[in-house]
């Protein structure tokens, strides 16, 4: 591994952090200046999409909704896996065939899981 | 390595488990589960191996470690009968949890990788943070498991912070490598080795709760059911401490000039917390919180005095700590038990303060007498295991030649027995109406066998001696 960096090598990260920076800023400065100005009581709402706003936004949510979320998202980082796994599945073999049949099994005992626990039941 | 993919696989079946209709099965399963895993642990006994392509090393203090965080947690599980009558408690759900936090803690005993040690933090933290609010009516408790959460997570952002930061200075996560570097530089050690072993050290000491990242513990210790207090105050600091002396004593040995005197001012600071707001506490879970805080200082001696003797000190600290705390909890669990259901008619003092254990000794003469074998044991008096847990601890710093360290610790050690008498004048020599409390037969083992543990290790504290 090279570890004689010199400080100009970081260079293109401080480009990078100023271009980043300076995008915002510009933006910013311009949509402020350039668009027009309405002020009304139906602009300052929160969110504007013609339906009136109801309470404010610490109203309790069903505990599914959250329960939903978190399982959308372990299941999709799940199809993350296997697509690596099968470009290189020629080259993983056997091994690599068993570890994933391992990863899905572990999966699956988890579907099992939350399916008997009634999380996806709605009623 | 066995126990760690055994007790993956146990808590999934615990968690299956509890779909059976009697839950009775439950607590025997999952102390069965912990003896498997515990007499796997020494099948590599007398050899060292490294698994998962080097992520984890397996030797004799590896191993040892194991056993007393396995021990403890076979001990604390074995006093949570009381899930069982418990109608909104998820006892297969706790158990699952208590065996994947396990795994967390093995990851942090024997990791050779600095990813493998994150990992391990993580997964025993998260697990705790879940437990601490497993008392999902209680208000403290929701508030305890917030507080632990959000400090917790910020503290592993800044260990993980620390572990990047040594990894740009030293190019290599690997044990081996980190030292081969602090030991051998080319050019000198960067800055960021510097401020990356900090960072790092900040994220564990946060763990073990030391001053002054102590802030969040008698809160979360206190707001916790007193089950998984004891867990947390006995699995965690001993996995928090192994990880420490692994680290500093393999990676980071080369630059001890650099950090003994941080580490030193930080044990000193953890004594005088610990012991001076432990004298003020009237509840008796909030004092063993502070007495935890204190331990740890304790704990730290035997770090900022790295030496030759430092490895038996911190192995045989941890144990006359968890089992003399365990037994603690264990009888504060039924004294507030009986406490709560006295309050409910005729409405008292709070169950857990002081007071709840006054005359205790008269009507319950084997409750009083682990109690007070266990508060003495925590004090350091002669003849009990945490004299000797003391003892060993002292000596580091003697061989170091840290004499103003010994001295604070011994003063520290005097104020400690203030109140750990205080529990023991309460129940012996206080008038109380203490009815009989009705112990079960395995939870009145666990109690004998903690007390026993604790006079057997301070009668022959060389029993240990040579194991590893």
């Amino acid at each position: 591994m090279n570890t004689s960096y010199l400080p100009s090598d970081y260079l293109p990260v401080l480009i990078q952090l100023l271009l980043a920076l300076g995008f915002i800023v510009t933006t910013m400065i311009v949509t402020h200046s350039v668009g027009p100005k309405r002020k009304s009581q139906k602009k300052d709402d929160p969110f504007e999409c013609g339906i009136p706003v109801q309470g404010d936004a610490r109203t309790p949510i069903s505990i599914k909704y959250f329960l939903i979320a978190i399982l959308f998202v372990l299941f999709d980082v799940e199809v993350i896996f296997l697509y690596p796994w099968a470009v290189n599945f020629k080259g993983l073999g056997l091994t690599g065939f068993i570890e994933m049949i391992l990863f899905m099994g572990l999966l699956l005992a988890g579907f099992y899981y939350v399916i008997r626990k009634g999380v996806l039941k709605w009623e | 390595m066995f126990p760690i993919v055994l007790l993956s696989v146990f808590g999934i079946l615990l968690l299956f488990l509890g779909f059976l209709k009697s839950r009775a099965i439950l607590l025997p399963a999952a102390l069965l589960f912990l003896l498997v895993s515990l007499a796997v642990n020494f099948i590599d006994w007398n050899k060292t191996y490294l698994y998962f392509n080097g992520m984890l090393l397996s030797d004799n203090l590896s191993m040892v470690f194991t056993a007393i965080v396995l021990g403890s947690a076979f001990m604390v599980v074995a006093l949570s009968g009381s899930f069982m009558e418990d109608e909104s408690a998820q006892p297969a759900e706790y158990y699952g949890i208590l065996l994947f936090s396990l795994v967390g803690a093995l990851m942090m005993i024997g990791f050779e990788n600095l990813i493998m040690l994150f990992v391990g933090v993580e997964i025993l933290s998260v697990a705790m943070y879940v437990l601490t609010g497993s008392d999902k009516r209680n208000l403290r408790s929701n508030e305890a498991a917030l507080k632990y959460f959000l400090m917790g997570a910020f503290t592993t952002g800044i260990m993980l912070f620390g572990m990047a930061l040594l990894y740009g200075a030293t190019g290599s996560f690997t044990l081996g490598g980190i030292r081969a570097y602090a030991v051998n530089p080319q050019v000198g050690l960067s800055l960021l080795f510097y401020v990356g072993l900090l960072m790092l050290l900040i994220g564990l000491l946060f763990k073990v709760s030391a001053a002054p990242f102590h802030f969040w513990t008698p809160d979360v210790y206190d707001g916790a059911p007193t089950l998984f207090t004891a867990f947390m105050s006995t699995v965690v600091k001993t996995a928090g401490f192994a990880a420490l002396f692994r680290l500093l004593s393999i990676s980071f040995s080369g630059v001890y000039t650099f950090w003994w005197t941080i580490l030193a001012i930080i044990t000193t600071l953890t004594l005088v917390a610990g012991n001076i707001t432990a004298v003020y506490q009237n509840s008796f879970k909030r004092m063993m919180a502070y007495s935890s805080i204190s331990h740890a200082g304790y704990l730290l001696i035997g770090l900022a005095a790295l030496g030759q003797q430092t490895k038996q000190a911190i192995v045989f600290y941890s144990l006359a700590y968890s089992v003399a705390t365990i037994a603690a909890f264990g009888v504060l669990l039924l004294v507030a038990r009986q406490r709560n259901a006295e309050t409910i008619t005729s409405g008292g003092s709070s169950s857990e303060s002081f007071d709840a254990f006054n005359g205790l000794a008269r009507q319950n003469p084997l409750l009083g007498f682990a109690m007070a074998v266990s508060m003495l044991s925590l004090a350091g008096i002669p003849l009990t295991a945490g004299f000797w847990g003391k003892f060993y601890m002292f000596s580091t710093a003697v061989e170091r030649g840290q004499i103003w360290l010994l001295v604070v610790a011994v003063l520290m050690s005097a104020v400690g027995i203030y109140y750990y008498f205080r529990v023991i004048i309460a129940m012996y020599f206080r008038e109380g109406a203490t009815a009989p409390i009705r112990v079960a037969p395995f939870y009145r083992y666990v109690l004998v066998v903690a007390t026993l543990l604790t006079i057997g290790l301070g009668i022959a504290p060389g029993l240990l001696e040579g194991l590893f």
